[in-house]
């Protein structure tokens, strides 16, 4: 029988929790003991073959920054990113395969070999980033039966262990993205209304506005800079993470500066933090607005608000949502881990749905009568190229076939017609992405697609996008009059992305590579 | 040829032009055939029909044709149309023949110049003159013989394009034709007066070119605004004359005027001297429809991106140019936002940037704030690390104005 996992890849911290034998989540602690592992992964100096990951990695990074990677989760999917060390230059996808495989193996330890796993992602992870996350689990040697979002994940866990019901807000603020996920929940029954997420706004940022205090405290003491190399900012960046814990439980922090000029010992109040972080709050209240407004609610018709991920531990984000909502904000279970056991949920649910008879029947029956119904993250579209309205010019713009907020599983046709006489093919895009304008929008596939030749131009062509229960998109292009098709069951190798014999070679790679 | 898609609505338009076809000269036409009268004599108008030109009793030996100014339902509205009707014989090589009509228009005021389409279904292959043609269906006999009055098409005046505004003196030419070996199997021409409101396209062309030399000296406000002409600014400017006034197809002598002319221009702007912009606007706005005048924006958008920053007055004379060339304001925002992004402003005016003023209630600053960020969240997963870069520091500009401008 199959064990069944749930990870929460985060941007500071990961977590992995298992279903036990009645389908019940629990956090698998690592070998070091810890239910969280610090997503941080540094190359050994000494030994080339070992990768540290977690708490070795971050109390290393302050030796050799070069040789330290943090918050790669910020960089998935970026095609331009790498970290190169020893002459390697590792990709966002294998330095996140590298923290999937320290999770997986702690867990085998414990639990023996694990393989079907559900990775957690921020709900505004487009098609590219949720591909990447798969693939990172793949070359950790895991079998990744599906990908969850964040906030659903948390969601599930609260839903199934505490009475919680009607409108429901999660208010996901981790270490380095924050989403916000609207929920109508009855019972064991989630429906997910709407998601907007922001990929740039988490714990790492209210860090940096502490740096910048301590820096700006040092240099009207001293009058020069106290950071002067990338192992210094590595120091007063876990410093900072140091002090923004400290001032969650009281109204001051003090700290020791050793800069080049001299020493100096500073005091931050909460409300100097408060200040500094002013702005990053307001970013999240437009969050907010925006996503009660996608909802087409009132923060008054919201009947809890769940909080998701360590930064909102911070007081002020707190007393700013019981403001605006009218009711404390729900904090009842550890929210550091609630997306792990969620995500564990969820690839329960998977299996049962797709491969129950793996499923032992313990877990089965804890599971039975829990249903979800999740929403398109995101709006998917074509190129085309109608007449503009006010000009009576021809314009290429984006054309959105399935919007997002839609509930899964969906379907949605359009019809385009062909543009000249004798038109052999039509360039076909799939597009993600909310814009009209084809310089917004990401192109996650293009194909040609060949037509009969000798024809009148608009010839109708139907085409259909269908976006299943697993995320996945699938698009189908019809020529009406020859009845030719061209399907796209979603892949993103066009793109630059990663092929799957690509990830099959890295996985193989990967796993001579040891990690501690 | 790698072609794009075209979507529902254009489509929707052929369909408006095939309903145009009239139904009397189908398949049927055999069996209608036979009930035609002779021609009535010219009537008065009635209703909202208005007979244009009608023929004195017309010889039944020949094809006639005339035309009707009629008024149709379009989409909600009445556009004027020509019912184009024909009487007489038309002689085919045997019975049930297949024939076709073919309608071309000249306006002889302009010495016969064709009237164009401005639909392409209706543009002759290679030029933009008109020609309509539909299915007449088959010919009962040799020898087929209308004694009424019969319309075989009506034509919407939308999709004509006169060489010129104002009184019109057209000659309509019909052509029935074989629809097996597309020859001619009876002609007739007729001719009528349409008084045309719109700019034909002589005065378009004339007056496009008039806004093209109208434009330059925007392009040199906008480019001297900050009291600086960076040649790489008047290197933008001088391009899109030579791409715009066709100098490569000129002489020499009209290429070196030109030149001089820009020359005498850079000067006088170099000396601090300035035109009345808004005048200027207002006389392109009553020469070009507004597609060129988006074109004479984008234009000034160039200029100003040339040196790699926008100073402050350059942006303020390029929203007050938007404004008095009465171009769309979403649209010239994101104009802006694609060619002068935030990252090249000297100055990160946010109010400008965003939208919002001083004078806003916090309800509506709220709201714009908003759809700015809406806007912007959605295009920081953008593949191109530009635009990521430019959403990233918008969505920092719109936390701080919330931060500034709400409490």
């Amino acid at each position: 029988m199959a064990k069944i996992v749930g990870i929460d890849l985060g941007t500071t911290f990961s977590a992995l929790a298992i279903l036990n034998a009645i389908g019940k989540p629990e956090i698998v602690p690592n070998a070091d003991g810890e239910r969280l592992t610090p997503s941080a992964i540094f190359f050994d100096e000494d030994n080339a073959d070992i990768i540290r990951v977690g708490i070795e990695a971050i109390n290393s990074r302050h030796l050799n920054t070069e040789r330290a990677v943090r918050w790669v989760k910020r960089h998935m999917g970026e095609k331009n990113y790498h970290k190169k060390v020893d002459g390697k230059k590792w990709s966002a996808v294998e330095l996140s395969s590298l923290i999937l495989k320290k999770l997986k193996q702690d867990c085998s330890a414990e639990h023996g070999e694990i393989h079907e796993a559900v990775i957690s992602v921020p709900a505004h992870f487009d098609e590219v980033r949720r591909k990447a996350t798969m693939d990172a689990g793949t070359m950790a040697g895991l079998k990744v039966i599906g990908i969850v979002n964040e906030p659903v994940a948390a969601a599930l866990y609260y839903a199934t262990t505490r009475a919680v019901s009607g409108r429901v807000l999660v208010y996901d603020l981790g270490g380095g993205t924050f989403d916000v996920t609207i929920i109508d929940v009855k019972g064991h029954q989630m429906d997910i209304v709407c998601s907007q997420g922001d990929h740039a706004l988490g714990g790492v940022d209210f860090d940096q506005k502490i740096v910048e205090i301590l820096e700006k405290c040092y240099r009207e003491k001293f009058g020069s800079e106290l950071i002067g190399s990338e192992e210094d900012r590595a120091k007063y960046e876990d410093e900072a993470e140091d002090i923004k814990k400290t001032l969650s439980r009281r109204q001051t922090a003090k700290t020791m500066l050793y800069g080049p000029a001299g020493n100096v010992k500073v005091e931050i109040t909460r409300k100097m933090f408060e200040e500094a972080i002013s702005s990053l709050v307001a970013r999240t209240d437009i969050l907010l607005d925006v996503a009660l407004e996608e909802a087409g609610a009132e923060a008054s018709g919201i009947d809890k608000v769940l909080l998701v991920g360590g930064s909102t531990r911070i007081p002020m984000v707190q007393k700013h949502l019981e403001k605006k909502f009218g009711h404390a904000p729900e904090s009842t279970v550890n929210v550091d881990e609630c997306v792990a056991l969620g995500a564990a949920l969820h690839a329960g649910l998977t299996m049962l749905r797709e491969n129950p008879k793996e499923v032992p029947v313990g877990i089965a029956s804890g599971l039975e009568d829990i249903h979800l119904t999740d929403v398109c993250n995101h709006s998917y579209g074509t190129i085309c190229a109608p007449i503009d309205k006010e000009t009576g010019r021809r314009v290429v713009e984006n054309r959105i076939i399935l919007s997002k907020n839609t509930p899964l599983p969906c379907e949605s046709t359009q019809m385009f017609y062909t543009m000249t006489e004798g038109q052999k093919e039509v360039e076909v895009n799939v597009t993600q992405g909310e814009d009209r304008d084809v310089k917004y929008v990401n192109r996650i596939a293009t194909h040609k697609f060949e037509l009969p030749g000798g024809r009148p131009a608009k010839c109708p062509i139907k085409v259909t996008y269908r976006y299943d229960v697993n995320q996945r998109m699938h698009c189908k292009f019809e020529d009406i009059e020859s009845g030719r098709m061209l399907e796209v069951d979603f892949c993103l190798d066009q793109n630059g992305e990663l092929s799957q014999t690509d990830v099959n070679d890295m996985a193989r790679q990967l796993e001579a590579v040891k990690v501690e | 040829m790698v072609g794009l898609l075209i979507p529902v609505f254009v489509v929707a338009l052929g369909t408006a032009a095939m309903i145009a076809i009239i139904a009397g000269w189908n398949p049927k036409l055999g069996r209608l055939a036979g009930r035609f009268k002779l021609p009535s004599l010219p009537r008065q108008s009635s209703g909202f029909d208005d007979i244009i030109q009608l023929a004195s009793r017309p010889d039944l030996s020949v094809l006639n044709c005339r035309v009707r100014l009629t008024t149709e339902p379009d989409d909600n509205r009445y556009v004027d149309s020509f019912s184009v009707e024909v009487c007489g014989t038309i002689h085919a090589p045997e019975d049930t023949h297949h024939a076709c009509v073919r309608i071309e228009i000249m306006d002889m005021a302009e010495g016969g110049l064709p009237v164009r389409s401005r639909v392409k279904q209706w543009q002759k292959q290679g030029s933009a003159a008109f020609v309509y043609t539909a299915e007449l269906g088959k010919l009962p006999n040799a020898e087929n013989t209308l004694s009424d009055w019969m319309a075989v098409a009506k034509i919407h005046v939308d999709w004509l394009l006169f060489p010129r505004k104002g009184e019109r003196s057209l000659m309509l030419s019909l052509s029935v034709l074989s629809g097996e070996s597309g020859s001619e199997l009876a002609g007739a021409e007729c001719t009528f007066c349409y008084e045309s409101e719109t700019f034909g396209y002589i005065e378009l062309h004339e007056n496009l070119q008039r806004a093209k030399m109208l434009a330059v000296p925007l392009a040199f406000a906008v480019s001297a605004a900050d009291g600086k002409l960076y040649e790489s600014e008047v290197e933008v400017i001088r391009e899109w004359v030579r791409a715009n006034m066709a100098v490569s197809d000129a002489c020499e002598q009209v290429a070196k005027e030109l030149d001089r002319g820009l020359d005498k221009t850079v000067d006088f702007y170099r000396q601090g001297h300035h035109l009345d912009n808004e005048k200027i606007c207002r006389d392109i706005v009553g020469l070009t429809p507004v597609a060129e005048r988006y074109d004479i924006v984008e234009l000034c958008l160039y200029v100003a991106q040339a040196n790699g920053q926008a100073a402050p007055e350059e942006i303020n004379l390029l929203r007050q140019l938007a404004g008095w060339l009465e171009v769309d304001a979403e649209r010239f925002q994101a104009m802006m936002e694609k060619i002068l992004p935030v990252s090249m402003h000297e100055v990160e005016d946010v109010q400008a940037i965003l939208g919002v003023s001083a004078d806003m209630d916090e309800q509506k600053t709220r709201e714009q704030l908003n759809r700015e960020y809406r806007k912007w969240i959605a295009r920081v997963t953008s593949s191109d690390p530009e635009i990521q870069s430019q959403a990233d520091q918008m969505i920092k500009l719109i936390a701080e104005a919330r931060s500034a401008y709400m409490t």
